[in-house]
């Protein structure tokens, strides 16, 4: 540090006033004879008052919390203000952290969600209320402890070990309350920790469940008197006695009650799919001989179009249950000979590449305008409503698709062209493909 | 300067075994505990889908035993562990065989629970049994927990709850007997679920034993087979002192 910048202010100042203080002492000392003794009092008076001063300084600096600093002149009141100024603003940083930390605690108190937040080996380093009351855990008890030694539900622990392949994970914790809780894992590329997301999904699961179960009750409920009802009309319509002005109107009820049998059917087909979470059957089921079939069907049928073309282009067996895949592909073929007409075309293919094997259905129907292909899944969706009931169907077969494909790990891919045809094709993934 | 390199890394290897081996048991606890919940759900809601799903998966935990059996012989191969880590092996090995016993019931209750669904539902649509299942599930639950924790105190709460149990399955026994005597077509189904009971008062004496295998680790005295007020006044005196705990890792 230069000499000029240390010297500078007060630190002057004190010099001089030391260097005038010693001057007079000279000059009195000189005067009366005294030299060495007067300069060795003055000496002693300056080096009591600095004393007394770190004395000052020393007591203030261990009570600062409580007393005021010490009110000094010269370098000492200089260190006193610089000690102070620090501490001052020391203390005002430490008062806000401190207040935000407590806004924090107190904001994820109030979150509705629970979070954890995870080290690198998934050692529990923090969490909020939430999560404690819906996981069992216990503060501070249970810092350091791995997640998955207190949160041992299989599919947790799967779902952490995959890091987040699927998007949550649903557990069920009969214990406290009955509750279901969905567990989100967020992980960031730049730091090791992770934070899981907790959500108490209870009511959705409840309000689901009832939802479900109500359509299929109600699905049963109706399926038998429809029943009586339709055996009636089958022998009304064989009864050769039955007045000739009557006959048209009871083949039409006939037909429309085995409509809405067909309705009934698929809706008990897709509470099933939807109630039964767990992987379907693992049969090995050969695709091109089930496809070869329902080619035949449609053949038979009296309204078809006119060619049908079966491509098989591999003779590999996808792992899955047979009754499932075949209501994947009948609803397919089904759809895709309805909605052409008799000169059209329908082409079903099957091949194997490395994502895995493909069913495709193509046909050279009336198409789909895009606007309508993210919802033709949904239940009873009728991109043209008029037409759709002249043709029939329950408007359930592409939500029957939906749910059986998820189930085999599948996904669906529309592709059309309003007018000109359109392609359903089926992925499977290729951990479900048995090549043989 | 190498050789303490190397020996601080094959400490942190070794703290690595023990807490990969503490967690495998864990998991394994998931498992166990998840069959159980769904043995007991398969005979109440009358699914054999889920008995049979129960019964099929009985394979998974007898492969973590093998497993987590092979790890621990390897520690003690290897590492010749002392004092605590001794502790926990020798806990870990020890509760590995209750749980996969407690599998195995659960499989049973599972098989009679697939079973008994082709069959007509009780009045009471097995109230009793489901209470009984709730408390043997906490009790798995709660002993793992304690397991997880080290917590010897949490344990010996656990170990208690073993008495309930024996209660429980008493009033059952008494019901079922009175059933039989009442309606002898009910006698089939009656014992079946006495098989179920049975199997799940089996499951509270193996979580029991869970427990005493934690306070085994956690203090290093062997509580089995005294009684538990004893024990818990045997932790009081030692309270005072700190526990030794393994903490593994």
């Amino acid at each position: 540090m230069p000499f000029g910048r240390a010297l500078s202010g007060t630190a002057g100042q004190a010099l001089f006033r030391l260097a005038g203080t010693l001057l007079l002492a000279l000059i009195a000392g000189l005067i009366f004879g005294h030299l060495g003794g007067i300069l060795i009092a003055v000496l002693s008076v300056y080096l009591a008052l600095q004393v007394l001063n770190l004395l000052r300084l020393d007591r203030w600096l261990r009570l600062r919390r409580t007393e005021l600093p010490p009110d000094i002149n010269g370098p000492w009141g200089e260190v006193v203000a610089t000690v102070n100024r620090i501490y001052r603003r020391k203390q005002f940083h430490k008062a806000r952290v401190v207040r935000l930390l407590r806004e924090f605690r107190r904001l994820t108190a109030a979150m509705p969600d629970g979070a954890v937040l995870l080290g690198p080996n998934n050692e529990i380093i923090w969490f909020n209320r939430h999560a404690a009351s819906w996981l069992g855990l216990r503060r501070k008890l249970d810092f350091g402890i791995r997640i998955e030694n207190l949160v041992r539900d299989p599919q947790f622990i799967q779902y952490l070990k995959d890091q987040g392949s699927r998007s949550s994970v649903t557990i069920h914790k009969p214990a406290k309350g009955d509750r279901w809780l969905e567990l989100h894992l967020v992980t960031t590329s730049a730091s090791e920790q992770k934070l899981v997301i907790v959500r108490d999904v209870t009511r959705e699961i409840r309000v689901e469940s009832i939802r479900r179960d109500f359509v299929a009750n109600a699905s049963h409920e109706i399926r038998s008197p429809l029943t009586v009802i339709a055996g009636y009309l089958d022998a009304l319509v064989e009864e050769p006695q039955l007045d000739a002005l009557w006959r048209e109107p009871i083949l039409e009820m006939r037909r429309q009650a085995d409509r809405m049998r067909g309705i009934i059917n698929d809706l008990l087909e897709l509470s099933r799919l939807e109630a039964s979470g767990t992987a379907p059957s693992d049969q090995s089921v050969d695709v091109g001989g089930m496809l070869a079939l329902l080619r035949r069907d449609l053949e038979s049928q009296e309204q078809r179009p006119r060619r049908i073309e079966l491509k098989l282009e591999s003779t590999a067996h996808l792992r899955g249950s047979e009754s499932e895949l075949h209501s994947i592909f009948s609803n397919l073929v089904s759809n895709a000979a309805k909605y052409t007409p008799v000169e059209g075309e329908v082409e079903i293919r099957w091949w194997v590449d490395a994502a895995g094997g493909h069913v495709a259905v193509r046909d050279s129907g009336i198409g789909i305008a895009v606007e309508h292909i993210p919802r033709l899944t949904e239940r009873f969706y009728r991109v043209d409503p008029g037409r759709s009931r002249k043709i029939g169907g329950s408007g359930l077969g592409l939500a029957i698709v939906k749910h059986a494909l998820q189930r085999h790990d599948g996904t669906l891919a529309v592709e059309s062209v309003e007018g000109r045809g359109s392609v359903f094709t089926c992925h499977f993934p290729p951990e479900r493909v048995i090549h043989i | 300067m190498e050789k303490s390199d190397l020996s601080h890394h094959i400490l942190s290897r070794y703290n690595e075994d023990l807490e990969r081996v503490r967690t495998n048991v864990l998991q394994m606890g998931g498992l166990v505990e998840e069959q159980l919940k769904q043995a007991v759900e398969a005979l109440v809601q009358g699914d054999s889908r889920i008995g049979d799903l129960v019964a099929h998966n009985d394979h998974k935990v007898n492969a973590m035993e093998v497993a987590i059996d092979d790890d621990c012989s390897r520690i003690l191969a290897t590492r010749s562990p002392a004092a605590s880590d001794l502790r926990l092996i020798v806990a870990v090995i020890k509760t590995i065989t209750d749980l996969e016993r407690i599998g195995d019931e659960a499989e049973k209750i599972g098989y009679i629970g697939s079973r008994l669904a082709t069959m007509e539902r009780p009045a009471d649509r097995y109230r009793e049994i489901k209470h009984l299942g709730r408390l043997v599930a906490e009790m798995v639950h709660g002993a793992l927990d304690a397991f997880a924790r080290l917590d010897a105190e949490a344990a010996l709460g656990i170990a208690k709850k073993d008495r309930l149990v024996d209660e429980e399955f008493d009033a059952i026994q008494r019901q079922c007997i009175t059933f039989m005597m009442e309606d002898p077509r009910t006698i089939r189904r009656a014992l079946d679920v006495l098989w179920v009971a049975r199997a799940l008062e089996r499951i509270g004496d193996h979580a029991k034993n869970i427990c005493e295998y934690v306070i085994y680790m956690v203090y290093g005295k062997d509580v089995r087979h005294v009684a538990l007020e004893d024990v818990e006044k045997h932790l009081q005196q030692r309270s005072g002192r700190a526990p030794d705990a393994a903490q593994g890792g």
